[in-house]
Order: C-alpha cells, then structure tokens, then sequence
C-alpha cells in the first residue's frame, strides 16, 4: 500500500495585479483585479514504503508547493492528498508526528537561543519521545551528524552546515516514517554536502523511511534517488526510474578513451567528439553502437584506458527542462 | 488538557530561557509600559493635589500594566511575515501555545524587573490599599491578562490579512489606554461614557484590578464587572478561534 497518494492535485493562487502608475494605483483602491496562477496542475502519483524519490523541476515548477501540501502547509485547491491514511491539511496531531518536512532554507524554526542540547530536549517532549528511545537516538544522531562539539551552542550560532545537521536531527529524533526534504545541501559546501547525502542514505537505510526530495544538485538526487518525478510548470512531466530518464532524454553514451599517438581521423568513424585534451578523448556514440565502438577502439587503438559512461545528470535534466519530454 | 498544560508549562519555560539573554531589552519595555499610567499619575494628581486614591490607582494600574503586557504583534505576526510559523504548524500542538507561552514568560520578566520599582514607588508617594481589595483584585487581575492577551492575539491575527498589523494593533492599544482606565480612571468619566467604558472590555483588560484594589469598585459591583470581565473571556475564546482558523486557512490557501 502506498505511502503517499496523491490524485489530481491542483494548487491555484490568487495574486492581485494592477498596472503601473498613479491613476492604476487609484483605481486599485475602489476595483481590485486578481489573476490566478496555476502553481501545480493535476499532479498525481504514489510513493511505496521505504521508497526515496527525487522530485525535481527547474524554479517555480511547483515542487516546494507540492511538498508543503504533502506536509499539510498547504490546502491543494482540489484533487486527493494521503500520506500514511492521512489527509495532511488536518494536520491531525498523529499524523504530525509521524512526518518531517526540512528545507534547507529554514532549517531550525523556533527560538535561536536555545541551545542545540535543549532544542532537542524540548522535542523529546512535543513528540513524547520516551527517555530510553531518546536517549539511543540522541547518541546515534550525535554520532551519525557529528553534533557532539555543537550541543552546548545556541542555535543562533551556527553556521549553515551546522544548521542543516542540527535541523536533521531534530527532525529525526521522533524518527518520523516519511520525510519531506527540500534542497537540504542548499548552500551546503563540498563537506558538508557529502556528510548530509551519506547520513540520508544511511538513515534510509536502517529505518526504511520513505523520503520525497527536491534539490538543484543533481548529485544530490543520482546519490540518493533510484527513482525521480520530474515537474514542470506545475505539471508531471516525468515518473520513472532515473536511468530511463536518461536513456530516453539521451540517446547516446559517453566513451573516454585514453590511447597514446592516437588522432582525430582515428575516431572519425567512431562517433563525435565532444572533448580531445593531452590523448585523451571524449566522444558522444549512440547508445546502439557503444559496444561496437568500444571493441573497434580497442582493437585499432593503443588504448590505455576506456571508460563508457551515462551523460551527466545535470545535461539529461537542462535537456528535459528546455526541450521537454516529447 | 493535561497534555495542553504541560506543553505551555515548557513552551513558557523555554522562553523564559529566551528571553533570558534579552534583559536590558525587558527593561525598556517596562518602563515603555509604565509611561502611560505615570502621565494620567502626573495629570490626574495636578486635578486631584493630595488625594491619596489617584496615586493608589495609578500605582496599581503601573503593576496591571506590567503583568498584562502583551506583544503578540511581534512575537507572533513576525512570524506570519517571515513564514516561519510554518515551522509551528508542523508541530503536534495547537499553534496557540507559542505566542501564549511566550506571552507568559515575557510577563514573568516584566513582573520580575518591573513589580519591585512599581510597590517601592507606590509605597514613597503614599498608596494605601486594603488588604481585603488586593484580595478580591487577584482574580480581576487574572481575567485582565487573559482578556488582554486574546485581545491582542486576534488582532495581531490580523497580519494573515494585513501587512500593517502594527498599526491595528496600536489602534486596539489606544482604545484599551482611552476606555480602560489609563488616560482617565473610568470611575472619573462623564457619565454616559462611564456606562459604555464598563460594558466594553477595556475596562476589564487594565482599569478594573486597579479599581477594586483601591476599593473603587467593591462588593456587587465588583462581582458583577468580574462577571462581565468573564463573559468577555467567553466571546474573545471563541472570536479567537474563528479568527485562528480563518487565518490559518487564509496562509495555507495563499501559500506557507
């Protein structure tokens, strides 16, 4: 049975317009005028247990939208909306406690003078977490996000990275079975991006918790997602496994070969050549004829080193977002 | 209800923690608040030179001041503006219990900072009460920051709507310190405007726990403003709530 079922979802804001100008400030005072703005149209989809799922889409394609519907922020002007039999904006206590939404934009809500140990402490009891259970996950956040030097600062202090880590756990303390996780490496550096992916992969892994995530860093989504919606302009564009997102956006691999006194008429009939740098070489083949090619090169070539590869995800989803799907 | 309890016991609790770094700031919102009371002292001791029940009153109504003092407007609307009551929405909990805990814990500074200076200052320029009023006042002065805290929350509720929230919520001030008692005690008001100021809860919200504490309003009458301070609780509670859900629907329709 799935987690999440979402059926027609539809979220249609009304934003008040006027021209520019004195007289249309005037005339605004007595006559409004509104226009709708579709910010998701007929979404549907559902998500297993235990699944985690890549929810992309480039800026204003109504991805945060959808995640703060799923989280019971938003009420979706129509269509069906359950997450775990619930309908999420009742924002019924029971249903609160098992689900997390964490943005990386606003990490850690509350007070800022707090300290991390007593945030924590206070969402012990707002989710009446028991001591034992408390303790064993405290000690396993603490170790899994490295939280140990930050307990004793106050949450205002902390720089992003830290802000993200302290956010993670006191998210997971209750250890919610679904987790609404929006651009959490936003703004991360290289570390702290590496720590946050391994520990989601990890907590994935042992809790079998199903997680929907949305990020611009596509590495974010390959390291973690096997599956991935993609959404444009409010609408599902994509739902499916990544690799096939790829093979269907992209009907070409990548092959590097590195082959001493090789040149460019030896490659000619190989395929294109999208790089040549110090004998190495990049070549764009379709995917048909990769193996063909490969075994040409090696025979023909002084080959050192060969490796075929996907196309970066990054150009799979600028190809989806400006030439779409068809 | 015992979970409601505990939860406001730790919300109060961990913002009086908050507001623990915030002292000096506590301080100017003391004396912000006792600014109002020492000028109707001032004007009203110039009307009255000598007459003990207008320091009495005003040195109470300074106290009321104080221990009722409410800043839902910034502690709460902040957060409608900024979109981190979002963060409150998420949590197992009625959304009230925020601003109400921080609500108490603010008070309980204020008290703490302001109470003492208030009873010596009282005690230098000649208030008297009887112990029987101070009394009979504990339970007008309870009703007071309950009405004024619902109050000021609906009002400051109003920021789902409005980005002006401050200014309606200056204006529900104004009618609190016009009809409540702390530009004129309404027991010193025209006639008819002192009939319409204790039906109206203003009175009930700042005035009436200084007036029963100097034994200006007594026995019945006392009773019945503290029925009436009472009925208004009723209607705010559920004024409130209609509001809150509004409101909360408004934000999560126009987007968190």
């Amino acid at each position: 049975m799935a987690v999440v079922v979402a059926e027609d979802l539809t979220m249609r804001y009304r934003v008040p317009v006027r021209d520019g100008g004195l007289a249309a400030a005037l005339a605004s005072v007595v006559r409004r005028r509104y226009r709708d703005v579709d910010a998701v149209r007929r979404v549907s989809f559902e998500i297993a247990p235990g699944e985690i799922v890549g929810f992309i889409g480039p800026n204003g394609a109504g991805k945060t939208t959808t995640l703060k519907m799923l989280a019971g922020l938003l009420h979706p002007t129509s269509g069906q909306l359950r997450v775990l039999g619930f309908t999420p904006g009742q924002r019924k206590a029971p249903f609160l406690k098992r689900i997390a939404l964490i943005r990386g934009s606003q990490s850690v809500g509350g007070s800022q003078e707090l300290t991390v140990l007593d945030a924590l402490d206070y969402q012990r009891l707002l989710y009446d977490v028991t001591p034992g259970d408390y303790r064993q996950a405290l000690a396993e956040l603490t170790g899994l996000l490295d939280l140990g030097p930050l307990l004793q600062r106050q949450l205002r202090a902390l720089s992003l990275g830290e802000r993200m880590r302290t956010g993670l756990a006191l998210a997971l303390l209750y250890r919610p079975r679904v987790l609404f996780l929006d651009e959490p490496t936003l703004g991360l550096d290289v570390t702290a991006t590496a720590v946050i992916r391994r520990f989601l992969a990890g907590h994935a892994a042992r809790t079998g918790a199903t997680i929907l995530l949305t990020s611009h860093y596509m590495a974010d989504v390959e390291s973690l997602c096997r599956r991935l919606i993609l959404i444009d302009h409010g609408r599902v564009r994509y739902d499916g496994p990544l690799r096939e997102l790829a093979a269907r956006l992209t009907p070409y691999k990548l092959v590097r070969v590195s082959a001493a006194g090789a040149t460019r008429p030896d490659f000619a009939a190989a395929g294109e050549i999208v790089e040549h740098a110090d004998g190495r070489w990049v070549l764009r083949v379709p995917r048909e004829r990769v193996a063909r090619v490969t075994a040409a090169l090696l025979t023909s070539l002084d080959v050192a080193d060969l490796a075929v590869e996907e196309p970066p995800l990054e150009n799979v989803i600028d190809h989806a977002y400006r030439d779409g799907l068809a | 209800m015992r979970r409601i309890l505990r939860l406001t016991a730790l919300r109060v609790r961990r913002q009086f923690l908050d507001w623990s770094g915030a002292w000096w700031f506590t301080i100017t919102l003391v004396a912000n608040e006792s600014l109002g009371p020492l000028a109707g002292l001032f004007v009203w001791s110039a009307v009255f030179p000598g007459d003990p029940r207008v320091v009495s009153y005003f040195a109470a109504l300074i106290a009321v001041q104080i221990m009722t003092a409410s800043y839902e407007n910034h502690t709460f609307s902040e957060t409608v503006y900024q979109g981190t009551v979002s963060h409150e929405l998420l949590q197992p909990q009625p959304v009230v219990i925020g601003p109400m805990g921080e609500n108490l814990a603010i008070r309980l500074w204020m008290t703490l900072f302001g109470l003492p200076p208030a009873v010596l200052a009282g005690f230098l320029l000649g208030a008297t009460y009887r112990r029987a009023d101070l009394l009979l006042a504990l339970p007008a002065l309870a009703g007071a920051a309950v009405l004024r805290f619902l109050y000021t929350w609906i009002l400051a509720l109003t920021a789902f709507w409005t980005e002006r929230v401050h200014a309606v919520v200056t204006f529900g001030g104004m009618l609190v310190a016009l009809l409540g008692g702390a530009v004129a005690p309404v027991s010193l008001l025209p006639g008819p405007w002192r009939a319409v100021a204790q039906v109206l809860p203003f009175h009930a919200m700042l005035g009436l726990p200084a007036d029963i504490a100097t034994g200006a309003v007594t026995g019945p009458a006392a009773v019945a403003a503290l029925g009436r301070g009472l009925a208004w609780i009723v209607a705010f509670t559920v004024l409130a709530a209609v509001v809150w859900r509004a409101g909360a629907r408004r934000y999560t329709v126009v987007g968190a």
